[in-house]
């Protein structure tokens, strides 16, 4: 499935980069319409007014944090994709964001090509999925399905996903996957997809429930 | 029987069977394995409280076993006197004084009779009698107060002083050694002087004059009989006095300094103030008149009232305010009250005294027992069984004052609640003891938990203070990384994409993976070895299959890698990995890449091999830098391992990577 990526907001704060990025993007969808942001306060605003299919959201702006606009995105426009771009290779930054919603993310130190061909990928809907992003992913859902007291709406992996995460845990790609599996390579891709649904579908349970009882403790 | 053969013994105990002393005991130890039985302390306690009054009846049907124990001779009792008042003449009218059946009480028969009389004894000696090689005793039961007595005008015996302070010997038997040699054949004449007091001068009737039946007999069967009457007459008195002292003493000032237990204190008084009422029974020669020391007995019954009172009320856990106003102005009023009415009519007042003092101390004692019961108390049975003895004790000592007893009742009536006192008294220094030592293994306790408890604070401060500087030093790497990346990181990123030299677009990447290391180094955790080989793993792969060369992977199995690398081992073994894998894609031509880690002897080792073109020797030196093997050789030596490249022109490169493990791995 390829989806048509004709309004992009492109939200990165130093210009040079975010030139750089808009003739990348431009590149991989040359009728694309680009919104331009460098702040988290006027990217919300386009979110409100606009329609986006596809947002490329850096994280670390001067006035917050893109993760805000995913998670703004994911609520307003939900079938909006998200993807991060971020200069932060570590799960710590990039975890937060998955589970507000992002549909991937990409590096920004990386060459042109490996990002034109990221790009490509998750527009085309297999997102993007590392080792230790799995292994966090499958932390996150162990700690969910322990017995505690808080009544979680029951947001689980199935056996097969949880397979996958595996899997991608242990540094297989999921072409590899999907041979060892039996399973096509989009197949696979779904399986992902229905992963990084069910995180955000589950972080976003868990938020409100946060809230809840902090609301409950404030009275 | 063959008392009667022998004499009588006027107060022989009335037992039928010849009973010898010895025989007795046996028969009262007899009772005893019952109360051992259930060796429970309160079963000790009632039957050693058993114990000492079977002793007590031992030695008190001791004497008229006594009687059938005396070795042969006759022993007579006089019972009849001729008496004069006065301190008779040898020359006196003898012939016109009246006869009198002894014993002679004066309180009955010549009420207002004080001062000295003398009695004059016939004592006619028997065929064969005296002895010449015999000592004849005389045994006087009572002679109250004082006796002094003459044979045939010779005189044999002085018990004391005529004169005031008038010895106080009514208590005390009296035995008068007569030498054969005074005795004449047949008739002989004992005159006794007695002074006393009439029955209203004393506090008591037992202190009242007279002279009891008087025995006469070979001296071993009258010392005999003395020894052993002296022995509940004076010897046991002196001896409770004195154990009564040491133990009220200890508990009055055990009381004194522990408010809380002030029942000791006033039990300790109780003790003091009866070791001093037995001392009545003792003490012969005080250095005060009848009238004084008289007075003085009576008003010590107050105190002894006041103390019995206030402990029992104490003891009960019931202070009365007003009791105790009320009790000492009672100890100032009655000795006030007998002063007031004079030393003719003390017997009458202290009579009266006695009775409403009896009754407060019964009160009291039935309002403790009540409470006792009320509580469930585990005293209950004891202090019921002392007190009731003590009681009875009290009501024989007061029946004594109206009529006369036999000495016998009044000895038990006189020494059983000194018994009973010592009793109670152990029995509350062993309750005391026990909440001593209660309370001081509650404090053992407590001090040991204080400890336990400052201990758990000082970890918890120190674990606390340590992870306030872990959280800290956490807080500032983060910002110190976050500056990096948004400073720095962006300057460098901009370098990358914007600049038109490929060569400085690379060194700014370099840069800034090098900027990301030392930021990793900052702020990264070790990394668990299974984890970095996903890691690894996942790159090659891609990496390799989207350049077009076919990628083996190989590595042991999860279990068989425990190990975690420091943060700083993994991006350095991550670096070069990458730029093996580049060197790959980008130079060498190869169709096929293999990657082999291994664990052997604690070393990492990672092999990378390719079946390209390898590196060609002359080109060395200049290809060096593209292909980064210094740099990657740079790195393992900081990590102290080692990277060894074989290449050959036509047969690929091998790139050995090996890192010692135990440097690395962080132990868990």
């Amino acid at each position: 499935m390829v989806s048509r990526m004709n309004n992009i907001l492109l939200l990165e704060d130093l210009p040079e980069i975010r030139a750089w990025l808009k003739s990348l993007v431009l590149q991989v969808f040359p009728h694309a319409r680009i919104t331009e942001c460098s702040r988290v306060q006027d990217a919300l605003l386009q979110v409100q007014s606009l329609r986006f299919d596809l947002a490329l959201c850096d994280l670390g702006l001067p006035d917050g944090s893109g993760t805000d606009v995913v998670a703004k995105l994911r609520d307003v426009q939900p079938d909006a994709q998200s993807v991060v771009v971020t200069i932060h290779d570590d799960d710590e930054h990039l975890f937060p964001a998955l589970q507000a919603g992002a549909y991937g993310y990409i590096l920004k130190e990386q060459s042109r090509e490996l990002i034109t061909e990221q790009l490509q990928r998750i527009s085309q809907g297999e997102p993007p999925l590392s080792p230790s992003i799995a292994r966090k992913v499958i932390k996150y859902f162990a700690s969910q399905n322990q017995p505690q007291a808080n009544a979680m709406p029951a947001v689980s992996l199935t056996e097969r996903e949880s397979e996958v995460l595996l899997r991608v845990a242990k540094g297989f790609t999921l072409p590899e996957i999907g041979v060892q599996l039996g399973l096509s390579r989009h197949t696979i891709a779904d399986y992902v997809k229905q992963i990084y649904r069910k995180l955000n579908v589950s972080s976003r349970a868990e938020a409100a429930l946060e809230a809840q009882r902090l609301g409950l403790f404030r009275r | 029987m063959l008392r009667g053969l022998e004499g009588r013994a006027p107060d022989s105990p009335p037992i039928t069977g010849q009973v010898h002393p010895a025989q007795s005991p046996p028969m009262s130890w007899l009772s005893l394995p019952a109360g051992f039985r259930h060796p429970t302390r309160q079963r000790l306690w009632r039957a050693l409280a058993a114990l000492r009054l079977l002793l007590l009846a031992w030695l008190l049907a001791g004497p008229g076993g006594a009687v059938l124990a005396q070795p042969a001779g006759v022993v007579r009792v006089l019972d009849q006197a001729r008496m004069l008042p006065g301190l008779a003449r040898p020359e006196a009218d003898w012939a016109g004084a009246p006869l009198v059946a002894l014993p002679d009480a004066w309180a009955v028969s010549r009420p207002a009779q004080r001062g000295v009389v003398t009695y004059r004894l016939a004592l006619t000696m028997p065929a064969g009698e005296p002895d010449g090689n015999r000592l004849y005793g005389l045994y006087v039961e009572r002679a109250c107060s004082v006796m002094a007595a003459q044979l045939n005008g010779q005189t044999v015996h002085e018990g004391g002083r005529f004169t005031e302070p008038v010895s106080r010997q009514c208590h005390r038997p009296q035995l008068v050694a007569l030498p054969a040699a005074l005795l004449r054949p047949g008739d002989n004449v004992l005159d006794l002087q007695v002074r006393g007091y009439a029955l209203a001068e004393v506090s008591s009737r037992q202190r009242a004059g007279g002279l009891s039946a008087v025995e006469f007999g070979p001296w071993d069967a009258m010392a005999a009989h003395h020894a052993r009457r002296l022995v509940f007459a004076t010897r046991l008195p002196e001896v409770l006095s004195g154990a009564l002292v040491l133990m009220g003493s200890f508990m009055f000032v055990m009381g004194w300094f522990n408010r809380a237990q002030s029942y000791l204190a006033y039990f300790g008084a109780l003790m003091v103030s009866w070791s001093l009422l037995l001392a009545r029974l003792w003490a012969t020669d005080l250095p005060f008149a009848n009238a004084t020391t008289e007075t003085g007995l009576a008003a010590l019954m107050a105190f002894v009232t006041l103390a019995a009172v206030q402990f029992l009320m104490r003891y009960a856990k019931h202070r009365r305010r007003w009791l105790d106003l009320a009790l000492p102005l009672q100890c100032l009023l009655m000795p006030a009250t007998l002063l007031a009415l004079g030393p003719q009519r003390l017997y009458l007042a202290a009579g009266a005294w006695y009775v409403l003092l009896s009754l407060q101390v019964l009160v009291a004692a039935s309002f403790y027992l009540v409470q006792a019961r009320r509580h469930r108390s585990r005293q209950f049975w004891t202090m019921a069984a002392l007190l009731g003895v003590v009681s009875v004790s009290l009501l024989v000592e007061l029946i004594a004052m109206g009529w006369n007893l036999d000495s016998r009742w009044l000895h038990v009536a006189q020494l059983v609640p000194a018994l009973a006192f010592l009793a109670l008294g152990l029995r509350l220094m062993q309750q005391y003891g026990r909440a001593f030592q209660t309370a001081e293994q509650n404090r053992a306790e407590l001090e040991v938990r204080i400890r336990e408890a400052t201990a758990q604070i000082e970890r918890n401060f120190a674990q606390l203070s340590e992870l306030k500087v872990e959280q800290v030093t956490d807080r500032e790497r983060k910002r110190i990384a976050a500056d990096l990346h948004d400073d720095l990181g962006a300057k460098l990123l901009t370098i990358v994409h914007t600049s038109d030299d490929q060569r400085i677009s690379t060194l700014a990447r370099e840069a800034l993976e090098e900027m990301r290391l030392s930021v990793r180094g900052l702020t990264g955790k070790p990394v668990k070895l299974n984890d970095a080989l996903g890691d690894w793993r996942a790159e090659v792969v891609s990496r390799l299959s989207q350049s077009g060369v076919q990628g083996e992977w190989s590595a042991p199995p999860d279990e068989e890698v425990p190990q975690t690398l420091s943060s700083r081992a993994y991006v350095q073994t991550t670096r070069i990995l990458r730029e093996a894998v580049s060197n790959i894609i980008k130079h060498s031509g190869a169709s096929q890449c293999s990657v082999r880690c291994t664990i052997d002897n604690g070393d990492f080792q990672l092999v990378v091999q390719d079946n390209g073109k390898g590196i060609p020797t002359e080109l060395d030196g200049r290809l060096d830098k593209g292909h980064g093997m210094a740099s990657m050789k740079g790195r393992a030596k900081q990590l102290q391992g080692q990277c060894l490249v074989e290449s050959s022109p036509g047969y690929g490169t091998v790139i050995r990577l090996t890192l010692p493990l135990e440097r690395h791995t962080t132990p868990r």
